[in-house]
């Protein structure tokens, strides 16, 4: 190979998943050695995952999954599936917070699919918890509506929120949220804008965008073309990359 | 060493060992959401230098909504501005009236010559068996050309709309856009292009499924799959990097790339 490219890209996925879910394709990998063997085809240094019990079954049951199936592996970093805290069901917010921080993780939310509000009369609890110890929450945009997102962000400040599944008809929504809350991020994997990812660099600083993949149910090399192509300074790569991601769970260096 | 076109994609280095085509662009503003430096030519000539693409084959984003001969305008001004590097589509809106469709066509038969026809029934609020695409149809019919449509729709779904369009006219190459979109779209395509010979798989598409391409070359081979991104209506460098990742051999990308497309669309 004889073009080096951009220096340093130290690739960290956000959004991957683990585990067996309702309609697998042939193609697709379930297992912690198909996520690792795709990750190794393109140089994925390591990520956040989330394991599908959480997703479709149950929340407790899947966090407790994802930690005995990732004990070991030092590349896989918990994204721990978060349920509004008066059911019970998972962990006070505060120990549930504490504890997620402790192993460097992440917490993602269904709201929608889980049948649950954003709302504080819901969930504020919770995001006060993850608010105090910095802890990022990721939510795909197909499971709240924007204005739940301009709530939580104006109410829980401190709470890095990433918005997956960001994608090219959404920006006249993001603006004014990326402009008026610096906790605001977004996942560049689907966020096919045109010139979108110099726009927003240009505008908010490359430290609001956030790489993944989203194996095993999308590809990986689109989203990293986004990257590697874009008309930017190789310090801004580095920070989608991975830099950030890292950043905001608390790696030091 | 010589690069693999993945490494391209890896590394961000503009493609310089395949012949790249763009088989599905678009050029312009768009009224549902922003589109970088208002999607001009000049702006996606300079991302195709950045990435390696030597050819856009588009039809601008105003063609398919509000004013077609305005479009096809653009699209000629385009062409004329970066001959060799932008090839126009031509846009047919179905409920303009016969004379106008069979005036736009000649205007183009006698300029330029036409290389293929866009159909949007989508945009255009119709189906693509409207009776105002009989003159596009015939005149691609008599001309052995390709049409891209965003779908084939109609009573009966696209197998049906295909069958009949391909007894009626027996020299249309049919390319079904956006074939990529998700499972059951990739099977759906995969079963018309294995009915009909003369049905190709355009790749266009914000999102590719992890395994779809495979499987699309599995079950059509690679000489009937035509790489496309919607730019600027999509970016084009995640389109670019799918396919330079992909689990495929680099001559195989490279057919998809472009040299199917070369064939195709007579380039």
């Amino acid at each position: 190979m004889s073009a080096e490219g951009p220096k340093g890209l130290r690739w960290f996925d956000c959004n991957a998943r683990i585990g067996p879910w309702s309609n697998p394709q042939p193609e697709q990998f379930t297992d912690i050695d198909g996520l690792l063997a795709a990750w190794d085809r393109v140089g994925i240094e390591a990520g956040l995952v989330h394991h599908t019990w959480a997703w479709e079954w149950s929340p407790p049951q899947g966090n407790a999954k994802l930690l005995d199936e990732i004990a070991g592996h030092e590349r896989l970093r918990p994204c721990f599936v978060a349920l509004p805290p008066t059911t019970r069901e998972i962990d006070p917010p505060r120990e549930f917070a504490a504890t997620v921080r402790s192993m460097g993780g992440a917490v993602r939310i269904f709201p929608n699919m889980h049948n649950w509000r954003v709302s504080e009369w819901c969930a504020g609890a919770l995001f006060d918890a993850l608010s105090e110890q910095g802890v990022p929450l990721l939510v795909d945009v197909g499971e709240i509506d924007w204005e739940g997102i301009a709530g939580v962000l104006a109410r829980h400040p401190g709470m890095p929120l990433i918005v997956l599944g960001f994608y090219y008809r959404c920006d006249r929504f993001a603006y004014p949220l990326l402009e008026r809350y610096p906790d605001f991020y977004l996942e560049s994997n689907t966020y096919g804008v045109f010139e979108g990812i110099e726009m927003v660099c240009a505008r908010f600083g490359a430290e609001r965008l956030i790489f993944s993949s989203a194996l095993p149910e999308l590809e990986a090399g689109g989203p990293m073309a986004l990257v590697t192509y874009a008309d930017i300074a190789d310090e801004d790569k580095r920070k989608i990359a991975g830099g950030t991601m890292r950043r905001l769970l608390g790696e030091v260096g | 060493m010589s690069m693999s076109l993945q490494d391209y994609a890896l590394t961000g280095t503009p493609v310089d060992d395949a012949y790249i085509v763009d088989a599905h662009a678009h050029m312009g503003p768009y009224f549902n959401f922003m589109v970088g430096d208002d999607g001009s030519a000049a702006a996606m000539v300079r991302m195709m230098d950045r990435l390696g693409i030597d050819v856009s084959i588009l039809s601008p984003h105003i063609a398919l909504t509000c004013d077609w001969l305005e479009g096809n305008r653009h699209a000629a001004q385009a062409a004329e501005e970066f001959p060799g590097r932008i090839v126009p589509f031509v846009v047919v809106n179905p409920h303009a009236s016969r004379a106008a469709i069979d005036a736009e066509i000649a205007h183009w038969h006698d300029t330029t010559g036409i290389v293929a026809f866009k159909l949007h029934a989508s945009l255009h609020k119709t189906d693509t068996m409207h009776e105002g695409y009989t003159a596009a149809y015939e005149y691609a019919d008599a001309h052995a050309l390709p049409i891209l449509s965003h779908s084939w729709s109609g009573s009966g779904g696209p197998m049906k709309v295909i069958e009949t369009l391909a007894e009626r006219y027996p020299k249309i190459e049919f390319v079904n856009a956006h074939s990529s979109s998700g499972w059951p779209v990739i099977d759906a395509s995969c079963e018309l292009a294995e009915k009909f010979d003369r049905v190709h798989l355009d790749l266009t598409g914000s999102r590719l499924v992890y395994g779809g391409l495979e499987r699309m070359v599995e079950r059509v081979g690679t000489e009937r799959i035509l790489w496309g991104t919607d730019d600027p209506f999509i970016d084009p460098r995640p389109g670019l990097g799918r396919m330079l990742c992909a689990q495929v051999p680099d001559e195989d990308k490279r057919k998809m790339l472009g040299l199917n497309a070369k064939r195709l669309y007579r380039l």
